[in-house]
């Protein structure tokens, strides 16, 4: 898989991905308020692999913001919910260090439609409710690609958490995958055939 | 007869008083005159929630300095809806060029707004140009600017007064102060 180049990467006012929320779209538009150019779920981590080495889990944050050398994940469940993203965004810091990532939770969310007086949007955007369009990865992709059907269970275990507050177990996540996440050591770097500076990116379809 | 509001009872926890704003601005003006002597100073403030601190701080520089005031769309503003961009409402009075521009900021929250107004005043070719802010709160940011001088750190809050609005009201508080939530939420 070849790098993207950066220009290709840096697209962002007058494109219109397909977004998985609604807040990632009114993020989007903040961002193009204020000119900050940014590109949706351009890259995707590896964070995890199998005793062959493949890759079992992924991370791909919603947005890269590339004159600021930084990536942005959203995540508008609720508190609680998020410790799965949390580990992780712990996961990518400890494998990829010189990668910038900030997390905003649904509290930032909520704060930062306040500071621009939409608060009143904040419920349509937030949780499940915010779930615009299902997630972007065509089917016919994830069924090719073991790693993006790992981060589709995942999600969708996320979103029915959310939805049913239930403790049941949902899709299979990478957790509870049958196969076992190689155990780097702590703040390790990724092995060398296992991505590049920033891992294996993945490309995603515009739309 | 006009009927009076105590718009203090919709705030929280009092922050910064009147007092601590008052060292702390005077503090900062013996700093910035101290590193400005003898240039060309611009002090440039942003309306309107500088405005409070422009007029106070400016007071407390004993330099020949000059002032100017820009104005600019916030998203979500009613002047922006049409262009979905951010647009300058009022521009600066004087040309910048070859001054030494001290950018005033009430607060840096995102650094959306200041990173937008960094790029702009740059392009205007300014001898120097720098940023002073009477409130950081980083826990918000988004886009990491260097910031020369900050008055208060302060927490993840919605903070008001002393210029700082919510729905263009609680400006003309003389401190700074935590708007009670149920304020923000009502109606919600």
């Amino acid at each position: 898989m070849t790098e993207p180049a950066a220009s290709d990467r840096a697209a962002s006012v007058g494109s219109a991905p397909s977004f998985a929320h609604a807040s990632e779209a009114e993020l989007a538009r903040i961002l193009d308020f204020y000119e900050v150019r940014w590109a949706y779920e351009p890259d995707t981590f590896p964070i995890g692999w199998n005793l062959d080495g493949d890759v079992v889990e992924s991370f791909s944050p919603d947005f890269y913001l590339p004159d600021l050398d930084l990536y942005v994940e959203l995540t508008t469940l609720k508190q609680k919910l998020v410790r799965k993203k949390n580990r992780k965004l712990r996961r990518l810091r400890e494998l990829y260090p010189d990668v910038h990532i900030k997390l905003f939770y649904a509290r930032d969310f909520r704060m930062l439609l306040l500071k621009f007086g939409r608060l009143a949007l904040s419920d349509e955007l937030t949780g499940t409710t915010g779930q615009a369009t299902p997630p972007r990865v065509a089917v016919d992709e994830a069924a090719d690609d073991p790693t993006i059907a790992v981060i589709l269970a995942a999600r969708d275990a996320d979103a029915e958490s959310a939805t049913i507050g239930s403790s049941a177990p949902a899709a299979r996540s990478p957790e509870t995958a049958p196969v076992a996440a190689a155990a780097l050591p702590s703040g390790g770097a990724a092995p060398a055939l296992r991505g590049r500076r920033r891992g294996r990116r993945r490309r995603r379809p515009a739309g | 007869m006009i009927r009076s509001i105590d718009l203090s009872t919709d705030i929280g926890d009092i922050l910064l008083t009147e007092e601590q704003i008052a060292d702390k601005v005077a503090e900062l003006g013996r700093r910035i005159a101290a590193d400005y002597a003898g240039r060309n100073l611009t002090l440039v403030s942003v309306l309107k929630g500088s405005l409070p601190f422009m007029a106070d701080l400016m007071r407390q520089i004993p330099l020949p300095l000059r002032i100017d005031l820009m104005e600019v769309s916030s998203y979500g503003g009613a002047q922006t809806e049409s262009s979905g961009l951010v647009r300058i409402i009022k521009d600066l009075s004087a040309s910048i060029a070859e001054e030494d521009v001290l950018l005033v900021e009430d607060i840096i929250d995102t650094g959306l707004t200041l990173n937008y107004l960094v790029r702009y005043l740059r392009g205007k070719n300014p001898a120097s140009l720098r940023i002073c802010t009477l409130l950081d709160k980083p826990a918000r940011r988004l886009v990491d600017i260097p910031v020369d001088y900050v008055g208060f750190e302060i927490p993840d809050q919605f903070v008001v007064g002393y210029g700082l609005d919510y729905g263009e009201r609680y400006r003309n508080l003389r401190f700074v102060g935590v708007l009670r939530p149920e304020v923000y939420t009502e109606g919600d």
